[in-house]
C-alpha cells in the first residue's frame, strides 16, 4: 500500500514539473543547431575584436568609434539569444545580419583600404535592415509584396543610391572607387537617396500603422513601443546628419554618437519583443513538436507548453470527460459556461474522429484560430496521454475503492445468508425437532390415526424448511445458471416473476465467461426484484444481447421510475460487478418514466 | 416392475431404493453417474428409470441428458428425472419428443411417499408427471399474460393445473373431491375457453395443455 501511495505522489508531482526550454541534449539536430549558434558567436566576438584592433580608437572621434564593436556585439548577442530560444523564428537571423550591416559601418572607419571600400558601400545598410527587421516582425518573413517591395526598396536605396556620394566626389571615403569628380552629381545623387529613404521611411511608417490598427490591445502593448522606436531610429539615422547638424549646430562626432546610440537599441527591443511573446508567431509549432519528443519524465504540463509557444500566457487545456459529456480543466474541475467568456477562443482536439479536450486561448492575443487549430493538431496525441494518465490514476483510486466494496459486498451476502438461514431454517427444524420429540413421548397414549396426523404434519413442515432452504440455495447460485447458462436461468427468473414480463433473447449460453453470466444474472435478478418491490410497474421488458463483444442487458419497466443510483444498495452492488468486469452502467429513472437499466459488459 | 435408479448421492439413492421396493418396485440396480446409468439400462431394459438431473462428472444436467437418450433408445422405458430445483425449460425439453413415460419432479416430491410413488406408476404405465411447482409456476404465468387463462375459475384453474400435471380425470376427480363427470364438466369448459381440441387420449392432453401454457 504504502508503496502504491509514494509512486502516486511522484506522479503527481512530475506534473507540476516547471517548464525547461528546449535546451541542448534533446535531438542532433538540436545539438547542431547549438554548434552552430557558438560558431557564429566565436567567429562575431572575433569581428569585435578586429575592429577594436583596427579602428583608430586613440584618434579624435574615438567616441564614436567605440560605439561599433559595442552595437556589434550587442547586436550579436541579441540575435543568438532570440534564436537560440526561438530556433524556427526569423528574428534572431535578421539582428544578426542587422549586426553585419554594422560591423560594414565600422570597417569603413578603419584604415585598411579594402576594409574602408565595403564599409562605404555599406554605409547605408543598417537602415534598411532596421526596416526589414520592422517590417518582417513578428515571424521573421515577410507576409505582403508591398512589404517585399518595400524592404527591396530600402536595400536599394541603401546600396545604389548610395553610390553617388562615394563615386562622384572627389573627397570621398575610398578613393579607389571614385570615377569622377563630380560634386553637384554627388550632391544631387545623395538628396535623391533622402529623398527615397524618407519615402521608404513614410511607407514603412503606413504599413506599420496598418498593423497597428488590425493588432489587438494586448498586441499594441507590444507593437507600439516597438514600431515607435524603430521608426525614430530610422529617423535619427536618416535626417539627423543634415538636420541635428544645422538646426541645433552638433558636430559630427555628437551626431555619429546619437546615431550609433539609435541603433544600439534596436536588437534589444527586437530580442527582447520576440522573446517576450504577446504576439502569435507560428513557426514555433516546431518548438512544440520538439517538447513532445522530449523525454516524458521532464515534460512539463501541456498547457504552459502551449502558452510559451503560442505567446498567449492565459492558455489552459480543458479535457473531455466521455461519461459525463463535459470539460474537466487540469485539476478535475468542471468547466462553467463562464469560464468560456467572452474574447476566450475554444479549439476543439480530436483524435482520430474522438474529441478529447479543447485548448481556450485569448482571442486578442491569437487572432488567427488557424493557429490554434494547428498547435491542436501538434498536442492532440500528448493531450490524450495527459487525459488517460489522468483517467488511469483515478481508475486506480476507483479499483481500490470498488475492491474494498466487492469485500464489504461478500461480507454482507454472507451475513444476509446466515441470518436468513438463522431466522428462519434454524427456527423451523428447533420446532419441528420439537413436535417429534413430542410425538415420541406421545406414543401409546393416542390412538394410531392421531399419530398419522402428527407424522403428516411433521413431514409437511419438513418439506417446507427443504423448500426454503432450496430458495435459499437457489437465490445464492441458481441451479440452471450452473446447468445450462444465462440464458436458461434469466428464463427461469422471468418464468416466476408476478408482474407481465417479457424476456429478449440475443445471447447463446456459453458464449460469455461463466463471471460473466453470473454476473448479468444477479443484475438482472437485482432489476427484477426492484421492479417487484418498488416500481408498480405493469410491464417489464428483460432484453439479453450479445453485440459487438460485449453483452448489453437491458431491464425496462413502465412503473413510477425515481429509482436511486448508486445510493440503492442493490444498484450499488450491481454496478461494482460491473466495474469488475469493466462494464457499463446507465440508470435512468426519471419520475413517472419508469426505469430503464442499460448495462454494457464485455463479452469476447 | 423393474427400476433402475440413477443418483449419485449414496444416502439418497439408498432411501430410494428402500421407498421404491416398500412400494411394490424391483429394484434391479442403484447406480452413481450418468454413463454407468445407460449402460445399466442397456443391459436391464428396465421398465422405469428414476434418476437424478445432477451427476458426475460436471454435475449439471447430464441426468436430463441421459434420460433424453434412454427416451429415444429404449422406447419401453420410462423415466422420471428427479431434481432439486424445476424449470419450465427442462420440462419442454423432456416432452418435446412425445408424451407419456415421462416425469420431472422436485426431489423433495419423495417424502411424500405415496403421491411420489402413484406418479412413479402413472409414469411407468406410460403416464406423465410434471411437477406441481412447473405447472403453477406456468398457469400463473398464462394467467398474466393469456386473457383466455385469466378468466377461468379458481375451480378450472385447479383443473387446468392438475390436467397439466399429467393426472387422470379419477385422479383429479379424487383430488378435488369431485364426481369424475364433473371434472369431465370442467375440462371440456376450459377446453372451450381456451380453444383446445377436446382430447380423450391423457397423454396428448396433457400436451395440449403444457404447449397451451408455454406459449409466449
Amino acid at each position: 500500500m504504502a508503496r502504491t501511495d509514494s509512486s502516486t505522489e511522484a506522479v503527481r508531482g512530475r506534473a507540476h514539473t516547471t517548464l525547461r526550454s528546449p535546451g541542448p541534449g534533446h535531438s542532433p539536430l538540436r545539438r547542431s543547431f547549438d554548434r552552430a549558434l557558438l560558431a557564429i558567436l566565436v567567429s562575431g566576438l572575433l569581428f569585435a575584436v578586429l575592429l577594436v584592433a583596427l579602428l583608430p580608437l586613440d584618434g579624435p572621434a574615438s567616441g564614436v568609434l567605440v560605439l561599433f564593436p559595442i552595437n556589434l556585439v550587442v547586436y550579436l548577442l541579441a540575435g543568438l539569444l532570440a534564436w537560440y530560444n526561438r530556433p524556427s523564428n526569423r528574428m534572431g537571423a535578421l539582428i544578426l545580419l542587422a549586426g553585419g550591416a554594422v560591423f560594414l559601418g565600422g570597417a569603413g572607419n578603419t584604415e585598411i583600404p579594402l576594409f574602408v571600400i565595403i564599409g562605404t558601400i555599406g554605409a547605408s545598410l543598417p537602415l534598411a535592415v532596421l526596416v526589414h527587421l520592422l517590417l518582417a516582425f513578428p515571424t521573421g518573413e515577410l507576409r505582403g509584396s508591398l512589404e517585399r517591395f518595400t524592404v527591396g526598396a530600402g536595400y536599394v536605396t541603401a546600396v545604389f543610391l548610395q553610390m553617388p556620394s562615394y563615386m562622384l566626389s572627389a573627397d570621398g571615403p575610398a578613393p579607389t572607387l571614385i570615377i569622377t569628380d563630380a560634386p553637384g552629381l554627388a550632391e544631387a545623387g545623395t538628396a535623391v537617396q533622402s529623398a527615397v529613404g524618407g519615402a521608404v521611411l513614410l511607407l514603412t511608417a503606413g504599413l506599420l500603422a496598418i498593423r497597428l490598427g488590425q493588432a489587438t490591445g494586448l498586441e499594441r502593448r507590444v507593437l507600439v513601443p516597438l514600431y515607435g522606436y524603430g521608426i525614430v531610429a530610422m529617423a535619427v539615422l536618416l535626417f539627423s546628419t543634415r538636420l541635428v547638424r544645422t538646426l541645433l549646430d552638433w558636430g559630427p562626432e555628437a551626431v555619429g554618437i546619437l546615431q550609433l546610440s539609435a541603433f544600439l537599441g534596436v536588437p534589444v527591443a527586437f530580442a527582447l519583443a520576440v522573446l517576450r511573446g504577446g504576439v502569435a508567431r507560428t513557426g514555433e509549432l516546431e518548438e512544440l513538436g520538439a517538447w513532445l519528443g522530449a523525454a516524458g519524465d521532464e515534460k512539463p504540463a501541456i498547457a504552459s507548453a502551449l502558452a510559451r509557444t503560442l505567446g498567449d500566457p492565459s492558455i489552459e487545456v480543458w479535457f473531455w470527460v466521455h461519461g459525463r459529456s463535459t470539460f474537466v480543466d487540469v485539476d478535475g474541475v468542471d468547466i462553467s459556461d463562464a469560464r468560456s467568456g467572452e474574447r476566450r477562443g475554444l479549439e476543439v482536439v480530436e483524435l482520430d474522429g474522438r474529441l478529447i479536450g479543447a485548448i481556450s486561448y485569448d482571442e486578442a492575443l491569437m487572432p488567427d484560430p488557424e493557429l490554434a487549430r494547428t498547435a491542436s493538431r501538434v498536442v492532440a496525441i500528448a493531450l490524450d496521454r495527459e487525459r488517460l494518465t489522468a483517467e488511469l490514476r483515478s481508475s486506480r483510486h476507483a479499483l481500490q475503492l470498488s475492491r474494498e466494496r466487492l469485500v464489504e459486498a461478500a461480507d454482507q451476502e454472507r451475513r444476509r445468508i446466515a441470518q436468513d438461514m438463522h431466522d428462519g431454517l434454524q427456527v423451523k427444524l428447533v420446532l419441528l425437532a420439537l413436535e417429534a420429540q413430542q410425538m415420541a413421548g406421545a406414543t401409546g397414549l393416542g390412538s394410531g390415526d392421531q399419530v398419522a396426523i402428527r407424522a403428516t404434519a411433521l413431514r409437511r413442515g419438513i418439506d417446507d424448511a427443504a423448500a426454503e432452504l432450496r430458495g435459499l440455495v437457489h437465490s445464492v447460485m441458481p441451479a440452471a445458471l450452473i446447468q445450462r447458462g444465462l440464458s436458461a436461468a434469466a428464463e427461469d427468473l422471468v418464468d416466476r416473476m408476478p408482474i407481465p414480463t417479457t424476456l429478449h433473447l440475443g445471447v447463446v449460453d456459453g458464449e460469455c465467461s461463466p463471471v460473466v453470466e453470473s454476473v448479468a444474472y444477479f443484475i438482472v435478478a437485482e432489476a427484477l426484484t426492484n421492479a417487484v418491490k418498488y416500481s408498480e410497474a405493469q410491464r417489464i421488458r428483460v432484453s439479453l444481447v450479445r453485440r459487438e463483444a460485449s453483452l448489453h442487458i437491458e431491464v425496462s419497466d413502465d412503473g413510477r421510475g425515481g429509482a436511486r443510483t448508486p445510493g440503492g444498495s442493490g444498484l450499488l452492488g450491481m454496478s461494482e460487478r460491473i466495474d469488475v468486469l469493466g462494464g457499463t452502467l446507465v440508470v435512468d429513472s426519471e419520475h413517472g418514466q419508469g426505469t430503464h437499466i442499460k448495462v454494457e459488459v464485455p463479452c469476447g | 416392475m423393474r427400476v433402475v435408479i440413477g443418483e449419485d448421492e449414496v444416502l439418497l439413492r439408498r432411501g430410494l431404493e428402500l421407498v421404491l421396493g416398500g412400494g411394490g418396485f424391483d429394484v434391479v440396480d442403484a447406480v452413481g453417474d450418468a454413463r454407468a446409468l445407460e449402460e445399466s439400462v442397456a443391459a436391464h431394459r428396465p421398465d422405469l428409470v428414476v434418476t437424478d438431473i445432477r451427476m458426475p462428472p460436471t454435475f449439471t444436467d447430464e441426468g436430463l441428458v441421459a434420460a433424453a437418450r434412454i427416451r429415444a433408445q429404449f422406447t419401453g422405458t420410462a423415466v422420471v428425472v428427479l431434481s432439486q430445483h424445476v424449470q419450465r425449460r427442462y420440462a419442454v425439453e423432456l416432452l418435446s419428443d412425445r408424451a407419456g413415460g415421462v416425469g420431472y419432479l422436485l426431489k423433495q416430491r419423495i417424502a411424500d411417499v405415496d403421491t411420489f410413488l402413484e406418479d412413479l406408476r402413472e409414469v411407468a404405465t406410460g403416464g406423465t408427471a410434471i411437477d406441481p411447482d412447473i405447472v403453477a409456476m406456468m398457469v400463473a404465468r398464462a394467467r398474466l399474460s393469456d386473457v383466455a387463462v385469466g378468466r377461468l375459475t379458481a375451480r378450472q384453474q385447479e383443473v387446468l393445473a392438475l390436467v397439466a400435471e399429467g393426472r387422470s380425470n379419477a385422479s383429479i376427480a379424487a383430488r378435488l373431491f369431485l364426481t369424475e363427470k364433473a371434472v369431465v364438466q370442467h375440462t371440456s369448459r376450459i377446453y372451450d375457453a381456451l380453444s383446445l381440441p377436446v382430447n380423450s387420449d391423457a397423454h396428448r392432453r396433457v400436451l395440449a395443455v403444457l404447449h397451451y401454457l408455454n406459449q409466449e
